[in-house]
């Protein structure tokens, strides 16, 4: 019993740090129909936000060297502020990568590799001014909360019950404004079909920019927590999240929000379940599993089949 | 639009980028280094970086004068060919490099296929030397350096019964290391607990910890890079391990601090520089490291390594062109005599290095003597410490 809490717990944490990435390139995909390449830099750059929030300094090794904010705010605060430091730069990547291209009506792929190009920039742009060095959100960021707790018998992080709270919230958040506000369904019109939504006097170009800047808030928010988990290990740390962001995406079925949630926990949980002496081979279960669902099941778990257009 | 003027800039930049190729290839004698600035080994690169830059800053003073130029190997073994073509083609009289051993086994054979001298700087798997006649390496191997912990940690701690052993097995080096680690766990009588395979991109290691944990090991052992290793000590600690932990070189860096913060406190690693040692070129290491920083700042071992391998290959040069006839220089001989000349005499010196006497076998091996463990000790700050060497 212990051992399937403590198996459950750590699938569970994993996956919904998958889910929140997955999140956000479900909710650019729904509506342009498109992978944002440059999420898993917006997941990076928000967890040096969050870093440089709380008062980090910048190390030896980059232009910004020594750099430190006149100001520290505790890490409560300073997570949805990065959020939306970063939600600001998925603007700029919508306006700069994105937009030129659905304007003059350029095939959906270029959007693919303007937005590869962006991500890295951004990233190599992170390493020029930061440096490529480690950064830790300090360990005590979460005030008098302890370490580890006991839960059902099992030893968990108390950030990794964070991360797990955090991403359910969002994704009920996230839930109730696409189903329950105007707004949230004039989102649903666009990824329908953004012409006749726009026909219709939905702003298109208004909820594209909206989906961009909810996509970077939630990757800043999981990057800040991923960063106060396991920190900051270079520039390049959101790349690995970033492929295994876009299998859960692929899995849980492109542009589904319930599916990224799906298949985050579903690739958390499994990788969990690798046994201990093949624990290096979590990958392969991971993305063995996409490859058969995919087999039986090529929309994903919880996408649509889209019909051919004439 | 017309493509006229695209085309116009696209040439533009062309030959913009053909002349600066052609003036860094024109530029008297050039030595490369080959270290991961960018991905998971980046931290240790940085390390290897300094090392060379106070080298060529002391060095760079003195016949024969040498360029340095350094190239950015990734921490791949793609990244890490296309920085060595680049520094061949340059041609270079050295290549000081690359900072990991599963980049060696890929890419010193390129160096050795064009007759180019390659020093390892932090490539300690066992083989390194063997791949090739123009291969040496100043970092000892795994071999020797890997059970000197092991056995202080047994030295501070008899009781020691039940090992459990991290590595992560998608690096040569890390896996060497780990069997080593393990045959001298053997060797000494000890039960091995646990063996939990990780891998270097790693960052969550909940389900391999817990794993340990019900093990209930006296000790632990870790090979591992800086930015895994460091995760893995971390969430070690935070899930409530509080015994000995003995790490390998791929963690031996003060770039660890960062990222296991108060946890790294207590950490075992061997270390193949010692800072307190007296002599000419550790001297000039500690005086040129410390400006700009803490007065009693210490430099990494790879950071020693680094400066090494370029002193060695400088001090080599300096003999080849005293052999050479009044009014001649290094430059004027054929580039395959020069490196030929080069390798031989590299490999038949004694060196008096920041890492202690040292010289090379026949095949390229190091042959270091002095060794010690450290063992880490944090500040209050979390954020700094310092590797305090056990008596």
């Amino acid at each position: 019993m212990q051992d399937a809490t403590q198996l459950l717990l750590n699938g569970l944490s994993t996956g919904a740090v998958y889910g929140l990435f997955a999140l956000g390139y479900t909710l650019v995909f729904s509506v342009l129909g498109v992978i944002n390449f440059a999420h898993g830099a917006v997941f990076t750059l928000g967890a040096y936000f969050t870093y440089l929030l709380i008062g980090g300094a910048v190390g030896a090794n980059g232009l910004l060297a020594g750099l430190q904010l006149p100001f520290a705010l505790p890490f409560w605060l300073a997570l949805p502020v990065a959020g939306l430091a970063s939600a600001a730069v998925a603007l700029v990547i919508e306006r700069i990568a994105f937009r030129p291209l659905r304007e003059r009506g350029a095939d959906s792929l270029l959007a693919l590799i303007t937005s590869l190009g962006a991500g890295v920039v951004l990233v190599n742009l992170i390493q020029l001014l930061v440096g490529a060095e480690s950064y830790a959100i300090p360990t005590g960021s979460l005030g008098g909360l302890p370490t580890a707790i006991q839960l059902l018998g099992a030893q968990v992080r108390t950030v990794q019950l964070l991360l797990l709270v955090v991403a359910a919230v969002l994704l009920v958040l996230l839930s109730l404004w696409i189903d329950g506000s105007r707004s949230g369904k004039a989102l649903q019109a666009v990824a329908e079909d953004a012409t006749t939504a726009q026909l219709l006097g939905i702003p298109s170009g208004r909820m594209i920019q909206i989906a961009f800047g909810l996509s970077g808030f939630l990757a800043g928010i999981a990057g800040g927590l991923v960063g106060l988990s396991v920190s900051i290990a270079g520039p390049y740390f959101g790349i690995g999240y970033g492929l295994k962001g876009l299998g859960v995406l692929v899995l849980g079925g492109l542009g589904s929000v319930p599916g990224a949630v799906l298949g985050g926990l579903i690739i958390g949980l499994a990788e969990a379940c690798v046994p201990a002496d093949l624990s290096g081979y979590r990958d392969v279960v991971a993305y063995g599993i996409l490859f058969v669902v995919l087999l039986l099941r090529p929309q994903g778990l919880l996408g649509h089949v889209l019909p051919n257009k004439v | 639009m017309s493509a006229r003027p695209l085309v116009i800039a696209a040439v533009g930049v062309l030959s913009a980028l053909l002349a600066g190729c052609a003036r860094q290839a024109s530029d008297g004698l050039v030595i490369g280094g080959a270290v991961a600035l960018t991905g998971n080994a980046g931290l240790l690169g940085q390390d290897a970086r300094t090392g060379l830059d106070i080298a060529q800053q002391f060095y760079g003073q003195q016949q024969p004068r040498l360029k340095l130029v350094i190239e950015d190997t990734g921490s791949d073994e793609a990244s890490a060919t296309q920085a060595f073509r680049r520094l061949i083609n340059q041609q270079v009289v050295a290549i000081l490099g690359p900072s990991l051993s599963q980049q060696g086994f890929a890419v010193m054979p390129m160096a050795d296929r064009a007759g180019i001298p390659v020093v390892g700087i932090s490539t300690t798997a066992p083989g390194i030397p063997e791949i090739g006649r123009f291969v040496a390496r100043v970092a000892s191997p795994v071999t020797v350096i890997a059970p000197r912990s092991l056995a202080k940690a047994l030295e501070r701690n008899p009781r020691i019964k039940r090992v459990a052993v991290f590595f992560a097995q998608d690096d040569v080096f890390c896996s060497s290391e780990s069997s080593i680690f393990q045959k001298a766990i053997r060797a000494k009588g000890l039960e091995l607990v646990s063996l939990q395979r990780t891998s270097v991109s790693d960052t969550d290691f909940h389900t391999p910890i817990n794993n340990v944990l019900r093990s209930r090991p006296d000790l632990v052992v870790i090979s591992a890079l800086v930015s895994d290793g460091g995760n893995l000590v971390r969430q070690l600690r935070e899930l409530g391990y509080s015994g000995p932990i003995v790490s390998g070189n791929g963690m031996n860096t003060p770039n660890i601090y960062p990222v296991c913060q108060k946890h790294c406190d207590g950490l075992l690693i061997t270390q193949a520089y010692n800072p307190a040692l007296n002599n000419r070129s550790n001297t000039t290491l500690l005086q040129q490291f410390r400006r700009g920083r803490d007065a009693e700042a210490v430099p990494p071992q790879v950071t020693a390594q680094a400066f090494t391998a370029y002193q060695v290959v400088h001090e080599a040069l300096a003999k080849v062109e005293a052999g050479l006839p009044a009014g001649s220089s290094l430059s004027q001989l054929p580039p395959e005599r020069l490196r030929q000349q080069l390798l031989s005499t590299l490999l038949d010196g004694r060196y008096q290095t920041p890492l202690g006497e040292i010289r090379f076998t026949p095949e390229g091996e190091v042959i270091q003597k002095d060794f010690s463990v450290a063992r880490v000790r944090m500040n209050p700050d979390g954020r700094s410490g310092r590797f305090m060497l056990l008596p």
